[in-house]
C-alpha cells in the first residue's frame, strides 16, 4: 500500500501544471431540498406522488433545478420509485428514496426519504383455525389477522364477541370459554372488517378422554400421530371434539392436527385437554443414531480452477467435473476404481465457466453450460458419449442465451422426447431446447415469471414426473406443468401450477445485521422427493469480517426448507435444516438420505425417513458430516462444498475449493442404506 | 495459472530506437472474468523486469457468480477509481474505490450492462452507458453519477447498445457510440439531454438533431437481432456496410470524434461543429476501443479480430505501424500523460490469462506485457488515460 501510494503521488507530480486535480465543481446554489410529503406513506400496491423544492440560503426557492428520485438500496423487490418522483408499491416495506436536486454545472444536492408502504385498511379478517364443536368447560384461546383489501397483513388487535355470551364467552385477547350448550358466532372486528367462527358448544357429557398412542416409543426426529377418543358415560364415543395439544418437557414440536416430534432423547408427555378432561400420553424417545461413519474412498484434487457441478454416467464408471473462476474446461474422469480415480480426457470450451454438467438418461450424450465466453456466446455445448471415457462436442446452442447458461437440466418423456431446460443469466427465462436430434438444438419454448424485469433470476431446474421445479432466485419456488397434464402443460408450451414465495428478508435478517444492506439471497436450488420438495436458498452478507482476509473474510449462509406438497397447489412448509456454520447449495436424495454441499459447512447427509417437521439438525437427523478442506486443491485448508451425486453407495462430492471427493458412508445395523 | 507469483513476466524488446521508462507509470484493469482490478506498475520502480504486478483487489458482491468489472476509469486527481459491474441480476452496478487504499467506498445501481465509463473533468459527475447486451433490443440510456454525494442523477435515454464512450476535453459534450443503431450519440453535459447524433452507416452519413428512434429507423441500425451476440468479434457479411460503432473518442482539441465502425473496419470522423463526416481512415480487423495523444498527433485503436493495435497519424489518415498482440480478442487502450506509451488490455481467451501490453509510441514496438486476471477489459493508466484531454 506505501509503495502504491508514492507511486501514486510521484505520478501526480509528473505530471503537467495543466493536469494536476482540475478545478471543483462549484458548490450548489441550492440549501435544503423540501420534499412533500415529509415523511411519506402509502397504502402498499397504491402508488404516491413525490415532489421537491429546493431552496437557497435565504429560504428562497431555486430556478432551473433538476429533480431526480433515485431509489437508494433496498425494498428492491416491494416496489419501484421512477425518476419523477411517483412511487409504485408491490408489497409492504420500506423504500429509502434519494432526492437529487442538480443546478447544471453545480454540485448536486440530495435528501433522502423513506416511503413506508403500509397496508390498505382492514377488509377482512381472518380467524385461525379453531375447533367448531365444543363441550362445557373447554376452553380454547382464538387468534387471528387482519388484511388489506389487497390481501397485506396488518398488525391490528382486534375485538372479540360472542353473540351469545352465556354459551361461550369471548374475552378481548380471544380466550374463548365454552359455558352452556348452544349457538353462537364469535366476531373478531377491526375497524369495519370481521370475521366470524361459528361455534357449538355441546353440553359436557365426557366421562373419558383416551389418547392414541398412549404410549409411544419412538426416536428424536420420528412424528407420532396423536388422537383423542372421547366417549360418554354411556360409552358412546362423541366426535368433533379437538383437545388443545401441548407436551413437556423438553424440545420439540407438536401441531394443532396432533403431530409430535421430539428433538431429545427422553421421556415426554403428551396432552390433549378437551373440556375439563385431560388425557396424557407418556412418549419414550431414544436417540435416532442416524451418525454414520464415513470413509474418504478416493480423491481427485484439483488446483488450476475451482471445480463445479458434478456429474455421473449411468454406467457408473465415469464422471464429469465443470470448472469455475475462469476455468474453460470439463473433465472427463474414470472413477470405475474409485479409490483412484483417472482423468481420461477433458472438453476445452470457449467458456470461462462449466458450472453445470448433466447426461441424457441413457448416457450417450452429455451437455454442459457456459458462462463467460470470450465471443459472448455463451450457452451449452452437446457432446457425444460414445465413448463415455472420452467426450467429443457435436453441437452447441447459443441462441439467445448471450448472458450466460447458469443450469441445465435434461428431461426425457415418452410422449414428448429429450429436452433440455437451461437458464438465461441475462434475462431469467426458462429455454426449453429439444434435442431429440442432438446434432440439431432447436429451442421449442421460454417461460418467464411475469414480474418487472428487476430481480428476476432463474438459479436451477428440477424435474419430475413431467412437473419442473424452478428455483426462481427472488421469485421463491415456482412449478411448471411441462407434461405431466395436471394443468395441460408440454415442453413447447409450460404451465404454472403453482408458487411458492417466502419473505427472504425476514428470514435472513441476521445476515442483512451482519454485513449490511444489499446481500445475496434467494431460492436456488429444488428437489422433489416424495410429497416433499426440498428448496435451498443460497445467501452471501454483503461484505466480509472487516480485516480479515482469505477464506476468513467470508462465508456462506442458507436454509434447506422442506414443503409438503401433498397439496401441490397450496406447498406448505412443515421442516427445515440449517447447519450451525455455513449454507446450503446443491442436493441429492437417494432412497431415504439427503446429500449436501453445504459450502463452509462441508458435506452433509441426513437422514429423511418417515414424516418430516420441525429442525431436521435438532431431532439428530444428520448422518454425516465431511469437512472438506484440503492442503491441497485451489484454496487450501477450506471447505467449499458445492454438491454431490450418488450412485452404488458412494457419493461424489465436488468442493468448490479443492475437486472431487468420493466418500462411502458406512451402514449400521439394521441397515438404513443410503 | 495466470498469476504465478507476484512478479510477472515481461518482455522487453531490443528494438532500435526503444528505450526503456525512465519514470514509473501506474495502470489499473479490470478483468470481467475473475472479478478482480489489477495494479500494474510499469517503469524503474518495478525493478529489472520493468513490470511489476502490484496486486488486486476483488470488486463485487456475489462471492461465486462473476460481477464481471467492465469499464474502468480514474478521477482527475487519481484518489478514486470507478468500475462499472455488468452482470447484475439483472442490473449491474458502478463502484468507487479509494485508490491508495483500495478499500470499497460504495456502489451505486445503474441499469442493464453498465460498460464503458468516464469522470468528468472537474471531477463531479461519472459518465456509464448502460451498454444492455443481454436484453431486448430497445433504446438504452446513459447513467450520470455524481461523484459526492454519490448517487445516480441522470439517466439520459440515447439509443439501442450504447457502447465506447468518452467526454470531450471540456466536459460540455459527451460521445456513445450506439451499436445497433448504427450512429453516435451526442449529450450536452449542461443540459443533460441527447443534443445530437450521427449515422455512420456507408453512403447515409449524415448528422441529425435529437436522439436515434431506435433500431430500424431508415438509414440505421444492424438489420440482425443476433448482431450483437459476437460484441464486436463476428465478422460482417458479405455486402454489409453498417459500421457496429464500438468507441467515440473525441480529438484531442476537441473539434473532431472519431469513431470505431468495428464491421466496416475504419474510423468515422466527425467534424463536431459542422457535424458533418471528415472522412474515413482505415484500420485493422475489427477496430474496437481509441485513444489519442494529447498533443493532437496520434490516435491508437484496438483491433479486436484482428490481434493488433494500429497507430495512425491523424493528420494524414496512415497507418503508421499495425502492432500485433501477444494473445486475442484485443480490448481497451489507455495512453500515458506524456503520450509516450499505449497500455493495451487484451481478453484473452477460454482459461489463458488476460493481459495488458505496453507500446512504444515513439518506436511502435511492444515492450514489456503482463499476465492478469482473465478477460482483461476497461483499463486507466494514472496521469493520462481516461484523465487527459484537458
Amino acid at each position: 500500500m506505501i509503495l502504491f501510494s508514492a507511486i501514486v503521488l510521484a505520478a501526480l507530480q509528473a505530471q503537467t501544471p495543466g493536469q494536476q486535480a482540475s478545478a471543483q465543481l462549484p458548490p450548489s446554489p441550492i440549501a435544503k431540498v423540501v420534499v412533500t410529503p415529509a415523511k411519506p406513506t402509502m397504502v402498499a400496491r397504491d402508488t404516491l406522488r413525490l415532489t421537491a423544492q429546493a431552496l437557497d440560503a435565504r429560504g428562497k426557492p431555486v430556478d432551473s433545478v433538476r429533480f431526480r428520485y433515485v431509489q437508494s438500496s433496498g425494498a428492491r423487490f416491494e416496489g419501484r420509485v421512477d425518476t419523477t418522483g411517483l412511487v409504485r408499491s408491490g408489497s409492504t416495506g420500506t423504500i429509502p428514496v434519494t432526492v437529487v436536486a442538480l443546478v447544471p454545472g453545480t454540485r448536486p444536492v440530495t435528501e433522502v426519504v423513506e416511503v413506508k408502504m403500509l397496508p390498505g385498511p382492514a377488509a377482512s379478517v381472518v380467524i385461525d383455525a379453531a375447533p367448531a364443536k365444543l363441550v362445557v368447560g373447554q376452553q380454547i384461546v382464538l387468534s387471528g389477522t387482519a388484511f388489506s383489501a389487497a390481501g397485506d397483513q396488518r398488525a391490528d388487535k382486534l375485538s372479540w364477541k360472542s353473540s351469545a355470551p352465556n354459551v361461550a364467552r369471548v374475552a378481548n385477547d380471544g380466550r374463548l370459554a365454552a359455558l352452556a350448550a348452544g349457538k353462537a358466532t364469535i366476531t373478531a372486528t377491526t375497524g369495519s372488517a370481521s370475521g366470524t367462527l361459528a361455534v357449538n358448544v355441546v353440553p359436557n357429557t365426557i366421562a373419558s378422554v383416551e389418547i392414541m398412542p398412549a404410549t409411544v416409543a419412538a426416536r428424536t426426529g420420528d412424528v407420532v400421530h396423536f388422537s383423542i377418543t372421547v366417549k360418554d358415560a354411556q360409552g358412546r364415543k362423541i366426535d368433533g371434539l379437538t383437545p388443545s395439544w401441548t407436551f413437556s418437557p423438553g424440545q420439540g414440536m407438536i401441531e394443532q392436527d396432533g403431530g409430535f416430534v421430539g428433538y431429545e432423547a427422553r421421556p415426554y408427555t403428551v396432552v390433549a385437554t378437551v373440556g375439563n378432561r385431560v388425557a396424557q400420553a407418556a412418549v419414550s424417545l431414544t436417540h435416532r443414531d442416524a451418525r454414520r461413519q464415513a470413509t474418504v474412498v478416493g480423491r481427485l484434487p484439483r488446483t488450476r480452477f475451482s471445480t463445479e457441478e458434478v456429474w455421473i454416467h449411468p454406467d457408473g464408471k465415469h464422471v464429469y467435473l465443470g470448472s469455475g473462476g475462469g476455468g474453460d474446461v470439463m473433465y472427463a474422469i474414470d472413477v470405475s476404481n474409485p479409490a483412484a480415480p483417472v482423468v481420461t480426457d477433458s472438453v476445452v470450451s470457449n467458456t470461462r465457466r462449466v458450472n453445470d454438467v448433466m447426461t441424457t438418461p441413457d448416457g450417450k450424450f452429455l451437455v454442459f453450460t457456459r458462462e463467460g465466453a470470450s465471443d459472448r456466446k455463451n450457452g451449452i455445448v452437446i457432446c457425444s458419449l460414445e465413448d463415455p471415457a472420452h467426450p467429443k462436442p457435436i453441437a452447441e446452442f447459443t441462441e439467445g442465451v448471450t448472458g450466460g447458461v447458469h443450469s441445465a437440466f435434461i428431461y426425457k418423456q415418452e410422449k414428448f422426447g429429450t429436452h433440455i431446460y437451461l437458464t438465461n443469466d441475462g434475462t431469467g427465462a426458462l429455454h426449453v431446447i429439444d434435442i431429440n436430434d442432438p446434432y440439431h438444438p432447436k429451442e421449442v419454448a421460454q417461460w418467464k415469471t411475469e414480474r418487472p424485469d428487476a430481480g428476476r433470476s432463474l438459479h436451477d431446474i428440477d424435474l419430475r414426473d413431467g412437473l419442473l421445479y424452478a428455483s426462481y432466485w427472488n421469485d421463491g419456488l415456482v412449478i411448471l406443468d411441462i407434461g405431466n397434464g395436471m394443468k395441460g402443460g408440454s415442453p413447447s408450451n409450460p404451465k404454472l401450477v403453482t408458487q411458492y414465495k417466502y419473505d427472504l428478508n425476514d428470514l435472513y435478517r441476521q445476515v442483512e445485521l451482519t454485513g449490511g444492506p444489499g446481500f445475496i439471497r434467494g431460492t436456488h436450488t429444488a428437489w422433489r422427493h416424495k410429497n416433499y420438495v426440498f428448496i435451498a436458498d443460497e445467501v452471501f452478507p454483503a461484505s466480509g469480517v472487516k480485516g480479515a482476509k482469505d477464506a476468513a473474510a467470508g462465508r456462506a449462509y442458507g436454509r434447506l426448507q422442506v414443503l409438503d406438497v401433498t397439496n401441490i397447489e397450496k406447498p406448505r412448509p412443515v421442516a427445515f435444516y440449517e447447519p450451525e456454520y455455513g449454507g446450503v447449495h446443491n442436493v441429492w436424495v437417494a432412497g431415504d438420505t439427503l446429500y449436501m454441499g453445504a459450502y463452509n459447512a462441508g458435506f452433509r447427509a441426513f437422514d429423511i425417513s418417515g414424516d418430516l417437521r420441525g429442525d431436521l439438525r435438532a431431532q439428530e437427523r444428520e448422518m454425516v458430516h465431511v469437512h472438506t478442506g484440503d492442503m491441497e486443491g485451489k484454496v487450501q485448508n477450506s471447505p467449499d462444498t458445492w454438491g454431490v451425486v450418488v450412485k452404488d453407495g458412494l457419493a461424489y462430492v465436488n468442493d468448490n475449493a479443492n475437486g472431487l471427493w468420493i466418500i462411502r458412508i458406512e451402514p449400521k445395523k439394521p441397515d438404513v442404506v443410503p | 495459472m495466470w498469476f504465478r507469483s507476484a512478479l510477472a513476466l515481461a518482455l522487453v524488446a531490443s528494438t532500435a530506437g526503444a528505450q526503456a521508462p525512465d519514470r514509473d507509470y501506474t495502470v489499473l484493469v479490470a478483468s470481467e472474468a475473475v472479478d478482480l482490478i489489477t495494479r500494474i506498475t510499469f517503469g524503474p520502480g518495478a525493478g529489472p523486469t520493468l513490470v511489476k504486478v502490484e496486486g488486486t483487489t476483488k470488486v463485487g458482491i456475489n462471492p461465486v457468480d462473476p460481477d464481471g468489472p467492465h469499464g474502468l476509469g480514474l478521477s482527475p486527481n487519481a484518489q478514486q477509481y470507478y468500475v462499472s459491474t455488468a452482470h447484475g441480476v439483472p442490473y449491474g452496478y458502478l463502484w468507487k474505490i479509494d485508490a491508495k487504499t483500495n478499500e470499497v467506498l460504495g456502489n451505486v445501481e445503474l441499469g442493464n450492462f453498465p460498460a464503458t465509463l468516464q469522470v468528468s473533468p472537474d471531477g463531479g459527475f461519472v459518465y456509464v452507458v448502460n451498454f444492455n447486451l443481454h436484453g431486448e433490443m430497445v433504446p438504452s440510456d446513459v447513467s450520470v453519477v455524481s461523484t459526492d454525494p454519490f448517487v445516480e442523477v441522470a439517466r439520459i435515454q440515447t439509443c439501442t447498445m450504447p457502447h465506447g464512450s468518452r467526454l470531450n476535453p471540456a466536459g460540455t459534450k459527451h460521445y456513445s457510440a450506439c451499436m445497433m443503431d448504427d450512429a453516435v450519440v451526442e449529450i450536452d453535459t449542461r443540459t443533460l439531454a441527447v443534443a445530437r447524433y450521427f449515422v455512420l452507416k456507408k453512403g447515409s452519413e449524415k448528422g441529425l438533431i435529437g436522439a436515434p428512434r431506435g433500431q430500424g429507423e431508415p438509414g440505421t441500425g444492424n438489420r440482425e437481432p443476433s448482431d450483437h451476440a459476437g460484441h464486436g468479434m463476428s465478422p460482417p457479411k458479405p455486402g454489409d456496410v453498417s459500421c457496429s460503432p464500438t468507441w467515440a473518442q473525441p480529438s484531442a482539441d476537441g473539434r473532431s470524434v472519431f469513431v470505431a465502425c468495428n464491421k466496416a473496419n475504419d474510423i468515422v470522423e466527425i467534424d463536431v461543429a459542422s457535424w458533418t463526416m471528415k472522412r474515413r481512415i482505415p484500420a485493422g480487423d475489427g477496430v474496437y476501443n481509441l485513444a489519442v495523444t494529447r498533443d493532437g498527433k496520434l490516435l491508437v485503436g484496438t483491433n479486436k479480430r484482428g490481434k493488433s493495435v494500429s497507430i495512425i497519424e491523424i493528420a494524414s489518415g496512415k497507418e503508421l505501424a499495425r502492432v500485433p498482440t501477444q494473445r486475442k480478442v484485443v480490448h481497451g487502450v489507455a495512453i500515458s500523460g506524456d503520450d509516450r506509451y499505449a497500455f493495451i488490455s487484451v481478453e484473452g481467451i477460454g482459461s489463458e490469462p488476460g493481459t495488458v501490453e505496453m507500446i512504444d509510441l515513439k518506436t511502435f514496438t511492444r515492450v514489456a506485457s503482463a499476465d492478469v486476471g482473465q478477460m482483461a477489459g476497461g483499463i486507466d493508466v494514472v496521469g493520462g488515460g481516461s484523465q487527459a484531454l484537458r
